[in-house]
This record gives C-alpha cells, sequence and structure tokens, in this order.
C-alpha cells in the first residue's frame, strides 16, 4: 500500500471515522480503523458494532491495499503533525504501516483488514431511498434525541421511532415521562415504512450533519434489519445503523387533544428562570413549579407566571414572568427540572406555548411561530406534589 | 365494647365512570381490559351485574352475556385520587382506618360513639354515608358491629347502598342463618366440604363440638368456631404495611419451552400489576422466582428507573431476568414474579406517561361506545 493525502483531510476523516471506534473492548480490533485505498480515494471505516461509519478523503494512490490500526494512536499522531502531505506505505506481506511527513516519521503495528468485522452497506439498488434536507433533519434529531430512554428496561424506547412517507417524516421518542414528536418534510420519498432507529444513532447523525447542506440520503432495507444515511459535505460519510425490533407504543393518545389553561411565555424568560428554579430544585427532588394567574388588566388576556423551587437544606426561589398571551383558567403543575430545561432549550424562536388540564395530567409545550417548519409537540408528565 | 364499621363503596370503577360521564349512569359498565386483549372485568356497573356478569369474568365472557355493556380501560389514578378523598372523609371520623383496598376500609368509630350523648353506631354509619354521597357522588355499603368479622359480612348483605347494623349480642343470631362460605377462613373448597357433611349454614357450624373443630380445621379450630358465634376481637390496624406483592405458580409439568415460560411469566406480572393497582402501591423492584427441574430455587432481581404498577414495564423487565436464565436443556417447575421497594403514597413522585396513556384509552373508548 502506498497512499498520499493531506495531512488536514485525514485528520478529519479519522474525527468522522472515530465516532464509530469502540471504546470498550469487547471485541479488541474495533478499536482500530481501517484504511483502504477505494477508487482513487483513502477510505476509513469503523464500528462498534452497533453502528459503522465510513468516509472518503481525497488522496494519491499509487498502489492499492488496506490495513487497520489503532485508531486513537494514529488520530493522536496525525493531529499532532504540521499542516503538510503525509505519506502512508506499507510493503506487501507486511503489516507495519509507515507514515511519514516532513521530516516525522512513525511507525505503527497494524493488523489484518480480514480480523476487522465487515463494515455493512445498504445497496441503493435494493433499499428504500429517502432524501432529506440537513438543516431539517438536524433540527428534528435536535428536538426529539434527548427524551429517548437511557435505560433498557424497554429496549423500544431507547430509540427514535421514525416514520418516513409521501413527502414527509415523523419522529417520536418517549421515556415514560416525556415524549417529543417532530414532523417535517423530506424532498425525496420512497414507500412509507416506519422504523425504529436508536437514539444514539441519531444523536451521532446530528453531529454529522453539522452545516451541511446538501441533501442526505436515507437508505433503508428493512428485511435486514439495517439502514444507511449517505451525508454529503466536504466528505462523504456513510452511517450505518442497526434497526431496534419490537413495536413502539402507540403515543398518539398521549397527546393532550384539549387544555384548560394556555400560556405563551418569551422562550428566553422561561428559560432563564426555569434554570435559576433549577439551582434551588437540585436538593429537593428537582421540583419546579409553575404557576399560572390570570391578570385583570381590563381585557382579561394576560397574566402572570410564578416560577418556584425549594429544598428544606438549602431555601427557596421564586420568579415572576409575564405571561404575554393566558387562555383559559388558572393553573398549577411542577415538573423534574431537567424535563423542562431539556424542552426549553431545544425549541426554536421567540416565544413558546404552555398547554395544561390539571396538576396530575400531562404540560404540552409547542413552539409559537408562522413556520410551517416548527411543527413539533412535546408532552412533559409533571411531578405528583402537595401544593 | 368497641364499634367497627366495614365500609365499602359499590362498584367502585364502574361507580367513578359513571361518575365523570353522565352518560354512562343507569348503564351496563364494564371496567377492565378490552376483550380482544384477553382482558378481565375489573368491576361491573349494577346495570351490568344484573347480566350476570362479576368481577374477574374474562370480559369477552362478559361482553357475550351482556352486548350492550359499555367496556371502559381502568383509569387508575383517578380511582386513587377519589379513594383518597373518601378515605379522607373516614378519618374525620376516627384516626383509626384500615383501609383493605382502594374502595374497602374498617373504621373503628367507638370514640366517635357516645350513647348518653345520643350518638349511637347507627347514626355514625349514616353521617358517613351521608358524607361520602354529598362529598364525592359515590354510595358506600356499611356493616355496623362489635367486630371486624361481623361487620364485613354486614356491609355485603345490603348492597348496593347498604346500611346492616348488628347491635351487640345478636351477632350469633344474625350469622346463624347465612351460608358457611361467608365467613372469613373458608373458601369455596372448604364449603363445599362442610355442605356435603350437611353444614351449610354458619350456625349448623357453630353447634358443632369442640372435637369436631379440631378435627376439621386444625389449628384454625378455635378461631374459626369463635369466628361462627361472632367473637372476633381483632383491632384495627391502622398501618397495614405490605412490603411485596408476588404471585407465582407450579407448573403440572416442567417447562422449558421460551415462548410458552413468556406467556406464563407475562400473565403473573399482569396479575402482580393489577394488585398494585388495586392495593395502590408502585413498586421500584422486580423479582423473578424460578425453581428448576432439580428444584433448586433462586431469584433474580432489578430496579426499574420509577415507581410503577403498570403491568408494560413490569412484564418486560421480568422477562429479561428470566431470558438471561434460559439455556438449552433447562426446565422450569415453577416461576414467580414480585414487586417491592414501594413509593410512599402521598409522596413525591414522577407520574407516568403510560398511566396518562391507560385514562386517555378509557377516554377514547368511551366514545366508541
Amino acid at each position: 500500500m502506498k497512499i498520499s493525502c493531506l495531512q488536514e483531510n485525514l485528520s478529519r476523516g479519522l474525527a468522522v471515522a472515530g465516532r464509530a471506534v469502540a471504546t470498550r473492548a469487547t471485541l479488541p480490533v474495533t478499536q482500530n480503523v481501517l484504511l483502504s485505498a477505494d477508487q482513487g480515494m483513502l477510505r476509513l471505516s469503523a464500528t462498534n458494532l452497533e453502528i459503522a461509519i465510513t468516509t472518503w478523503i481525497g488522496a494519491m494512490v499509487e498502489e492499492e491495499g488496506a490495513v487497520t490500526v489503532p485508531a486513537r494512536l494514529l488520530t493522536e499522531f496525525v493531529g499532532s503533525l504540521g499542516s503538510d502531505r503525509i505519506d502512508l506505505d506499507m510493503e506487501e506481506g507486511s503489516r507495519l504501516l509507515q507514515i511519514k511527513s516532513g521530516r516525522a516519521e512513525a511507525n505503527i503495528n497494524g493488523t489484518d483488514p480480514g480480523e476487522f468485522p465487515p463494515i455493512p452497506t445498504v445497496a441503493a439498488q435494493e433499499a428504500i431511498v429517502f432524501q432529506a434536507d440537513p438543516r431539517m433533519l438536524r433540527l428534528a434529531i435536535d428536538q426529539v434525541d434527548f427524551a429517548a430512554a437511557r435505560e433498557e428496561s424497554r429496549p423500544v424506547l431507547t430509540g427514535v421511532n421514525v416514520r418516513l412517507s409521501e413527502g414527509a417524516f415523523t419522529m417520536a421518542s418517549a421515556d415514560g415521562f416525556r415524549l417529543a414528536v417532530r414532523n417535517g418534510t423530506l424532498q425525496q420519498s420512497g414507500d412509507e415504512i416506519t422504523v425504529i432507529i436508536p437514539a444514539r444513532t441519531m444523536t451521532e447523525l446530528g453531529r454529522m450533519l453539522g452545516d451541511n447542506q446538501e441533501p442526505v440520503q436515507i437508505m433503508l432495507t428493512p428485511q435486514k434489519g439495517q439502514l444507511m444515511f449517505r451525508v454529503r459535505g466536504q466528505d462523504t460519510v456513510e452511517l450505518v445503523s442497526q434497526l431496534l425490533q419490537g413495536t413502539f407504543p402507540n403515543y398518539d393518545q398521549l397527546i393532550p387533544q384539549s387544555y384548560t389553561t394556555r400560556a405563551i411565555l418569551g422562550l428566553k424568560d422561561i428559560l432563564q428562570a426555569t434554570r435559576t428554579a433549577s439551582i434551588f430544585a437540585r436538593d429537593g427532588s428537582n421540583i419546579v413549579r409553575m404557576q399560572m394567574q390570570p391578570v385583570d388588566n381590563g381585557q382579561g388576556q394576560s397574566g402572570k407566571l410564578v416560577v418556584s423551587a425549594s429544598s428544606q437544606e438549602v431555601g427557596e426561589f421564586q420568579q415572576e414572568l409575564d405571561i404575554l398571551e393566558l387562555e383559559g383558567e388558572e393553573g398549577k403543575i411542577a415538573f423534574n427540572s431537567r424535563y423542562l430545561t431539556d424542552v426549553l432549550t431545544e425549541i426554536k424562536g421567540e416565544k413558546v406555548a404552555i398547554e395544561t388540564t390539571t396538576s396530575s395530567n400531562p404540560g404540552v409545550f409547542k413552539p409559537v411561530s408562522e413556520s410551517a417548519n416548527d411543527d413539533y409537540v412535546h408532552v412533559v408528565m409533571p411531578m405528583f406534589v402537595q401544593w | 365494647m368497641k364499634h367497627i364499621i366495614h365500609a365499602d363503596l359499590d362498584a367502585f370503577y364502574a361507580a367513578v365512570e359513571q361518575l365523570d360521564n353522565p352518560e354512562l349512569l343507569g348503564k351496563p359498565v364494564l371496567v377492565g381490559g378490552r376483550p380482544e386483549n384477553r382482558g378481565v372485568v375489573a368491576t361491573a356497573s349494577y346495570e351490568a351485574r344484573q347480566f350476570g356478569v362479576r368481577s374477574a369474568m374474562p370480559m369477552r365472557t362478559a361482553v357475550r352475556n351482556c352486548p350492550q355493556g359499555i367496556v371502559i380501560a381502568p383509569r387508575f389514578t383517578r380511582y386513587r385520587e377519589m379513594s383518597r378523598r373518601v378515605m379522607d372523609i373516614f378519618r374525620s371520623f376516627t384516626e383509626l382506618v384500615e383501609p383493605l383496598s382502594l374502595d374497602e376500609a374498617y373504621l373503628d368509630i367507638s370514640a366517635a360513639v357516645n350513647q348518653a350523648e345520643g350518638r349511637w353506631p347507627l347514626g355514625v354509619a349514616l353521617e358517613l354515608k351521608r358524607r361520602v354521597k354529598d362529598e364525592t357522588g359515590l354510595t358506600v355499603s356499611v356493616g355496623v358491629s362489635v367486630s371486624k368479622s361481623v361487620s364485613k359480612i354486614a356491609s355485603d348483605l345490603d348492597k348496593p347502598d347498604g346500611l346492616v347494623v348488628v347491635p351487640p349480642g345478636d351477632e350469633p343470631g344474625f350469622l346463624a342463618p347465612l351460608p358457611v362460605g361467608k365467613l372469613w377462613g373458608i373458601g369455596p373448597k372448604t364449603a363445599e366440604r362442610l355442605k356435603s357433611e350437611g353444614i351449610d349454614t354458619i350456625g349448623i357450624l357453630a353447634a358443632q363440638p369442640p372435637d369436631w373443630f379440631a378435627r376439621v380445621f386444625g389449628q384454625r379450630a378455635e378461631s374459626v368456631r369463635q369466628r361462627a358465634v361472632g367473637l372476633d376481637d381483632e383491632p384495627v390496624h391502622t398501618e397495614r404495611v405490605t412490603k411485596s406483592v408476588s404471585s407465582e405458580t407450579t407448573f403440572p409439568n416442567d417447562l422449558s419451552d421460551r415462548a410458552e415460560l413468556r406467556r406464563v411469566l407475562e400473565a403473573l406480572a399482569d396479575g402482580v400489576a393489577g394488585s398494585l393497582e388495586r392495593k395502590g402501591l408502585q413498586g421500584r423492584t422486580v423479582t423473578v422466582k424460578m425453581r428448576l427441574a432439580d428444584f433448586a430455587t433462586f431469584s433474580r432481581q432489578t430496579t426499574l428507573p420509577a415507581p410503577s404498577s403498570d403491568a408494560a414495564p413490569i412484564r418486560e423487565t421480568a422477562w429479561r431476568l428470566l431470558a438471561a436464565e434460559l439455556t438449552p436443556g433447562r426446565s422450569f417447575r415453577l416461576l414467580g414474579v414480585g414487586v417491592s421497594n414501594f413509593a410512599e403514597a402521598n409522596a413525591v413522585r414522577q407520574l407516568s406517561l403510560w398511566e396518562y396513556g391507560l385514562t386517555t384509552e378509557a377516554a377514547k373508548s368511551a366514545d366508541d361506545n
């Protein structure tokens, strides 16, 4: 193998593929990255057996070949080099990879690529293919992935339920205490299909999308239980993930269809008040209380919100906020502070609507904007407290 | 002398549904799991009971007996809330309240009774019934006597909206004509056996000689004999601490089939979830008990993310524990599922989305009907 490339390209490629390198070594070779010459480019692949990431960087291939080397060692070494040309060289039959850059030279012990787990791929001709705008996809991922369950007692809940249909997608996640549902549009559609994608895969995809603007391809082979995202930015990146098997709960009935109190608040104000309250809630079961009260100013349209938190040892906090528009009766409800900050951090725009019925029924959070691009509902179950 | 009330809300779950949705008033209401999901009846309204529908009957059978029945999924959050309100009313009469489930309690009203001032047990019972009706809209059947076991039998005799007072000293006469099966501690099988000996009423039972009792009931002989004549000085326990709820089953033949084991385990988990709901408890620790063909017995347990009484997490967690123990050739004599580590009833807790889902499912099925 004899390949030359630029330090910055290799470093970028290693950072991308490195996201799939196993951190715990059940299979030691999965801590390696697979380097191979592929159609005049250098291909970098890694897998932790849940996901696999492959990326290609521009290179000059003089002699084909492949090898796997410890990912962390290579990444740190390449990162320490100056911005210069890098020559990778490995003699036929040898497993010692020589890396030269300027006057620096390293020799790294590699292993036979045959020992590397096969990197799965999804072939376009046997897959259902969809195409989406990366900005919309990333926003949707940011708004749902955090609501998926972290613990594994119900495996399907560690995933994001994704329905792809004619021109539209719906992503939903729920951990038993909250539910996030985001609708969006697709640029190109195949046959309608619903799959459960591990939330970790979605988080990784969101990170990978960055500020890309090129359409993302979503390719599924449901009978094989896999899907692949092909992201085209500076480099092409393929992310292949296993799908979760099972049935996602029917979540439509978990979204309240009516409310007795609806308050529209300035997003920045409520987020800031919630964050401050969280500091005081930390020692007291993380409870943040909200009381919405109408204020009679002749028009009967506005009100105030009192956000409060207390703990016996630390003390207490309370803050009043103006409600921009209040519909319905006064209401009070208590939430886990983390669930509140999580959703308020991800809602976009200037305002947020909070809808409640009773203090033991879910609160509904929605963005308030004219944009059709903002089709998001977040449902949070309250905490049962003595008022 | 003590004065004890046994209070039992009439067709509680169904009554709450009728209260919340007046369109259901006067109609046969079946609260429970849906027939297509092999659900069972948790409570049937009195209108439905006329068609022979009983609690614990498969919903499929219930719907066959009573096709006009309106099937409603239970809303336990709401029942717990109503139960709390009723228990609070009970506690305003006496601090000595022993809840048996969401809809049933013993009250020691001795302190509230003052016959010199005209406060008779009957008056207290009437006021209790009136206040429950006025403040919650529910009817309660009440039995009053000097003992728990007699009051419990009395409350059942005049349902719904019943009131039966057994004056002190009248207990043997009150019990005598009743079937033996009414007596606490005499199950259907014992009742059958007694009947075959010609003993079908409590009076005939009470007349048996002591050595007969000793032969038939062994160690329990004396307590059964005393209860048969209405003697029972069991106090009202205000704190009945349940530490775990569990259910187990021994198989007629050892089981090794994965699917079959899973089916059995899930049925056990559903049963445990049901009793947790009835007791108003939510537990954090799920335990699976296993006994192998060679009688080796062991258990595995794990903790849920939050206290629960929902069937789904208990089922899935129990199955995960059992699945890890399944190895080829291993067969099981016994399986058990238990839930423990309960959250305090009024403690601050995070409410569950799935529990809320049950309530909206209930609302939806009410709309469908």
